[in-house]
């Protein structure tokens, strides 16, 4: 079995980052200074995730204030409104409001892509988008239902897709929406045929992912039938809820949300998680170890011992399952 | 000097206000380590007799010290109780952050906290009650780090054991009223967290002599009504207004027959809520015929330390008349 790693989603900022959002927003610095400094602070992620050896990362979306803003930024006909939780977390995203149809202005990831990759060579950039699900459970949009919004939306993230996919990009989706205890198989069967939709050209190197719990049994089985190779699961979150809901992921590779993004004390390989892995990766030579959310929630300096951490789990868990590890570097 | 609070609709507030110039200056200061605690108490004094003018003003019957002295509601325990070591800077939204803090070692309560502030706002209070409000054992942990209890629930008992203290010593310096917070029990509407918060709470408030009160604002508060019912507390202070109401039908569905902490004023929105629109959702609830009007507070949905001074005297004012009218009506 192959076992290789490779970080979910966004970091945390930086100092150099922080006071560049902050020099931005009170006008002390011009744009191009701003993208400058965010480039810095981008490549130093960049780096430390090539320091642990993962074929794949990410840039750390640094710039992002929520996963959502730059879309919404980008789109027409939607602005924000006020803050509201963000799942469990001690973190409030601005509420996407949709006044209309939205269109592109301009697209989120291609200029992102050109940079990005270049620090990233010889490791492959991830982009990564939100899942239209999540987004229209989490927005407002009077006079439009959630599978008609999500359905324009997933319209727009398909347009971002064909203007990336020539670099050869892994593209993740997310729709934590639907570790919801309360989300339907209705729900996933929406997320499932967006995503579908979405990563239709790029499948080989998709990835959907659901995190911050354990999806249920109804959930899990209509995920399946994603078109993405890969299949995120959090399964740190809530063991005791992955250990009695894992099936095996037959005809996806599993990707495993092992190293703790939201937490910062310095994580262990457990024999339950090794027994979930193995229940998920059972019909399958491939799997991907990543942390089990985005680590935008953590101090910046445990964000990068973390990236390191998840290195050395890659190489243990493929240790404990007789697998080889697949590293950047060789 | 004595104050007879109204039997029907008694006006109050969940606690934080906006921080007056006196209190922006002291914690300044102690931030950048230019004074000490002792060096700036005057600032604070000054700034929390500003906040008990503006509501016996508006007409507030039972009052709070404005939360003048806390930086943020979790990290000002965090720094005063022993275990805890301060954090660093985690997103909160946006380019805004608060240090949050890490549990190191076993956490112990040392000295009063919070009772000084609890004098000062009686003395200038004429005879008004003044609530004791403690950011409660359930939220300190889940907006905290942990690096020292083997689980959350252990955690969570742990702290509740020493913040107990702090509720013994404010009812021993006389508070009649303790609010205990727990915002982020809304995040987990599940069973299971309510019964770790639950048996928190028989901790800190078994055989207490005095109105035991939980907050609890801004998530899916209708899930996990149905399992705190039987809490030890007197009356749930929750949020109606920012959600439209929407709990409104689950009180008379789960049978609610404490007392309530009514939210009619809106904490995230600067436009004044009129008397008549505080009135017509006094009746909302009142035609429900759950409660009697001597059950029903009438307050806030949360603190009001994000809006500005004069938005916040205005909208207590506005609140304490409609309710003055309530009692007529009712």
């Amino acid at each position: 079995m192959i076992v290789w790693g490779m970080v979910l989603g966004g970091y945390p900022r930086s100092r150099l980052a922080r006071y560049a959002l902050r020099d931005a927003e009170r006008g002390s610095i011009p744009y191009l200074e701003l993208h400058k400094r965010i480039a810095l602070a981008s490549a130093e992620i960049i780096g430390a995730q090539k320091a642990a050896g993962l074929p794949v990362v990410v840039d750390g979306m640094v710039d992002w204030h929520d996963i959502f803003r730059p879309f919404i930024r980008s789109w027409r006909n939607v602005s924000v409104n006020g803050l509201l939780r963000y799942f469990d977390n001690n973190f409030f995203y601005r509420i996407p409001v949709f006044t209309g149809e939205p269109d592109i202005i301009e697209p989120v990831w291609p200029q992102r892509v050109r940079e990005y990759s270049l620090l990233a060579d010889p490791a492959t950039l991830k982009v990564v988008l939100p899942g239209p699900l999540t987004l229209a459970k989490m927005s407002e949009h009077p006079g439009f239902r959630d599978e008609e919004i999500a359905d324009l939306v997933a319209n727009l993230l398909s347009r971002e897709v064909s203007l990336v996919q020539e670099y050869g990009v892994y593209v993740q989706i997310d729709e934590p929406i639907l570790s919801d205890r309360k989300a339907t198989r209705d729900d996933a069967t929406l997320a499932v045929d967006l995503a579908s939709k979405i990563l239709g050209p790029v499948s080989d190197r998709g990835i959907f992912a659901v995190y911050f719990d354990f999806p249920s049994k109804q959930v899990l089985e209509k995920l399946l039938e994603v078109k993405a190779r890969y299949l995120m699961l959090d399964i740190e979150d809530s063991p005791a809820r992955a250990r009695e809901n894992a099936v095996p992921l037959t005809g996806h590779v599993p990707v495993v949300g092992i190293v703790d993004g939201r937490r910062i004390h310095t994580d262990r390989l457990s024999d339950t998680t090794v027994s979930i892995v193995k229940a998920l990766a059972e019909e399958t030579d491939e799997v991907v170890v990543t942390t089990t959310t985005w680590m935008d929630l953590i101090p910046y300096r445990y964000a990068l011992k973390k990236t390191s951490i998840l290195g050395e789990i890659v190489r243990e868990l493929a240790s404990r399952v007789g697998g080889e590890v697949r590293t950047l570097w060789r | 000097m004595t104050y007879e609070v109204p039997r029907k609709f008694p006006t109050t507030v969940v606690g934080s206000y906006p921080k007056l110039p006196p209190a922006k200056e002291a914690l300044r200061r102690l931030r950048k380590g230019l004074a000490s605690e002792e060096e700036v108490r005057p600032l604070f004094e000054e700034a929390i007799k500003g906040v008990v003018e503006d509501q016996l003003w508006a007409g507030i019957d039972i009052i709070s010290d404005g939360e003048q002295t806390r930086e943020d509601m979790v990290v000002y325990f965090a720094e005063r109780v022993k275990g805890y070591m301060p954090g660093e800077w985690v997103k909160i939204f946006d380019n805004v952050y608060f240090r949050k803090p890490i549990i190191y070692d076993r956490v112990e309560w040392t000295r009063p906290l919070t009772v000084q502030d609890w004098l000062t706002a009686t003395r200038y209070s004429k005879g008004r009650p003044v609530k004791g409000i403690l950011t409660g054992p359930y939220t300190m942990v889940e907006w905290s780090f942990d690096l020292y209890y083997k689980d959350r629930y252990e955690a969570i008992i742990a702290l509740a054991r020493e913040i107990r203290k702090e509720i013994e010593a404010l009812v021993e310096a006389g508070a009649k009223y303790i609010q205990v917070d727990e915002p982020a029990l809304s995040t987990r509407p599940w069973r299971e967290e309510a019964e770790i918060a639950g048996e928190a709470l028989k901790i800190l408030f078994n055989g207490i002599e005095a109105k035991k009160i939980v907050h609890i604002c801004f998530g899916r508060v209708e899930e996990i009504l149905p399992y705190i019912l039987d809490y030890p507390v007197d009356q749930f202070d929750l949020e109606f207004k920012n959600s439209n109401f929407r709990l409104l039908p689950y009180l008379k569905e789960y049978g609610y027959n404490k007392e309530l902490g009514y939210g009619v004023i809106d904490v995230h929105n600067t436009q004044v809520e009129s008397v008549e629109e505080i009135l017509r959702d006094i009746e909302r609830l009142m035609n429900l015929g759950i409660l009697p009007p001597e059950k029903v507070y009438v307050d806030p949905d949360c603190g009001l330390k994000r809006l500005p001074r004069d938005v916040a005297r205005m909208k207590l004012r506005n609140m304490a008349e409609a309710a003055r009218i309530a009692r007529e009506q009712w």
